[in-house]
């Protein structure tokens, strides 16, 4: 097995290396005798630090592709490799963010924030708590360790669920529509947070959404997607500055060329 | 009619007040016989008089301490069967029929077995107060089990957390307001059965103080003993099991927070 995982930064400006991997990925599901199509078979290569965008209506099979991938569905043909090792079954290396927090209501924010790292520090909980500490201040809420989750607004919840993606280290971060249950000022806020984090960290993330302005916002790389079966219909880099406004002019002019990628015949 | 949420604890009040007064009002206007039908103040005094004649603190102990053993176990088997209920489809069918009949029969109707099985001991009293409440908490617990959230499941094990530590890192948790309705419940039954059990098969006990009230026909005691026997039935279920489950409500963001 080839080890595509590549330490050195220097490298990794220069050709980032390959983190996910899908090869010849497809799905079907079969309704009664007959066998639907869900998805065409993908190729893609994800490398390593990039923030990727599936972009797309709803029923193109964008969050398919996004549950394969964390898991929580079976390919019906393919292969899927992450720094070259096939993957299975949902794990933290692969962390879902949902659309709903899904934030535990017995635990405080804190405990939230240290669900997921039971395996890297199994018996050591003062240590489990100083890193989950770390990744509260990233997103501006470390003040906010002890409180209960229902006392949090629905800006904060996300943020909490989003620290607690972020702390188990995974190696791919995949996000679902986070923000669609937020107003547009937390929106906002949400997309400057999220762009910080990625730069902070250069973590891979894949990002599920329907909205092209949030995909121009946020993504190094937009994949437009089609329905029926799904698949990709193109791949667009964008290479705006950043940290980029959800609101400059130059990002809703990229969100129209990416609108008219999705309409576009072929 | 509207009124103030804050005010609505005088009408309580005034509401008792008013069946005490008609009580006694009742009693004063001399229609039934005064020794089968006490005042309220008979009954007081003769509630009284148990207390100061040392009759009344230790059956009341005695009660709480069968009680208490009784819905422990009752409560344990209950949430072990309840957990397994909720896990296993096949484990569900079957005893979620059975604890269903089991649950329509009067909590009173397990003392006749009780009796022949265990005859007057009190491990007898705990076997009918383990009949009369495991049910009830098994089926609430299950049910708490089968309506988690699935995005609870979801996060927990795109966090990587294995299927052995589930139950207790996620199941249980998540099920805790439905579990908490269940011992509420389970309480209720278990109060019902142990008091029934106390009528035929002790020496001592709030059941036994009431079947004492009855053959020594004295009503004043019998009506007593209910009367405290509604009370402290109340009391656990408000001020125990009506507390920690508000306060789970709340917690779980299932209840508004300023609903006093």
């Amino acid at each position: 097995m080839e080890d595509t995982q590549s330490n050195s930064p220097a490298s990794a400006v220069v050709t980032p290396s390959v983190k996910l991997k899908l090869t010849q990925v497809s799905k079907t599901y079969s309704e009664g005798t007959q066998a639907v199509a869900a998805l065409d078979p993908v190729n893609l290569e994800i490398r390593e630090g990039e923030f990727v965008i599936f972009f797309g209506p709803s029923g193109c099979g964008k969050s398919t592709l996004l549950n394969i991938i964390a898991g929580f569905e079976d390919v019906t043909e393919g292969e899927i490799t992450l720094d070259g090792r096939p993957v299975e079954g949902p794990d933290h290396d692969r962390l879902m963010m949902f659309q709903e927090h899904g934030l535990f209501p017995w635990l405080n924010v804190i405990q939230n924030v240290m669900f997921g790292l039971k395996r890297q520090f199994r018996f050591k909980p003062r240590a489990r708590r100083a890193h989950a500490r770390q990744f509260l201040q990233m997103v501006h809420l470390g003040e906010f360790e002890k409180v209960r989750i229902h006392e949090l607004s629905g800006g904060m919840k996300q943020r909490v669920a989003l620290a607690r993606a972020l702390a188990p280290d995974p190696k791919v971060l995949l996000v679902d529509e986070p923000f669609g249950a937020l107003d547009a000022i937390t929106r906002a806020k949400l997309y400057g947070d999220l762009q910080e984090i990625h730069q902070r960290t250069r973590k891979t993330i894949i990002l599920v959404t329907h909205d092209a302005r949030e995909a121009a916002c946020l993504g190094d790389r937009v994949l437009v997607f089609s329905g029926r079966p799904g698949r990709i219909k193109a791949d667009i880099s964008i290479n705006l500055p950043r940290p980029r406004d959800i609101n400059a002019p130059v990002v809703a002019e990229c969100a129209a060329g990416i609108m008219a990628q999705l309409e576009s015949t072929g | 009619m509207r009124v103030p949420p804050s005010r609505i604890k005088y009408f309580v009040l005034g509401f008792y007040i008013v069946i005490l007064a008609s009580w006694q009002a009742l009693f004063s206007a001399q229609i039934i016989p005064d020794f089968l039908f006490p005042s309220p103040l008979q009954v007081a005094q003769r509630l009284w008089e148990l207390t100061t004649d040392n009759y009344l603190w230790p059956s009341v102990k005695a009660t709480f301490q069968r009680m208490g053993i009784g819905f422990s176990i009752a409560a344990s088997i209950g949430l072990l069967l309840g957990v397994v209920m909720g896990m296993s489809r096949v484990a569900n069918s079957c005893l979620r029929s059975l604890f269903l009949g089991l649950q329509t029969l009067p909590t009173a109707a397990w003392v006749p077995v009780s009796l022949l099985i265990f005859g007057l001991s009190d491990r007898g009293i705990y076997f009918v107060i383990i009949m009369s409440s495991a049910p009830a908490v098994a089926l609430a617990a299950s049910d708490g089990i089968q309506h988690i959230p699935l995005i609870y499941l979801r996060v927990a094990r795109t966090l990587g957390t294995p299927g052995y530590a589930m139950p207790a890192r996620v199941i249980l948790p998540a099920s805790l307001p439905s579990i908490v309705t269940g011992l509420k419940l389970g309480w209720t039954l278990a109060w019902h059965g142990g008091v029934s059990a106390e009528l035929i098969k002790s020496s001592i006990g709030l059941g036994f103080l009431l079947q004492m009230g009855r053959e020594l026909n004295d009503a004043a005691q019998v009506i007593g003993i209910m009367v405290l026997t509604i009370l402290f039935g109340l009391l656990l279920d408000r001020f125990v099991f009506g507390l920690i489950q508000k306060r789970i409500l709340v917690r779980w963001g299932l209840a508004p927070r300023s609903n006093d």
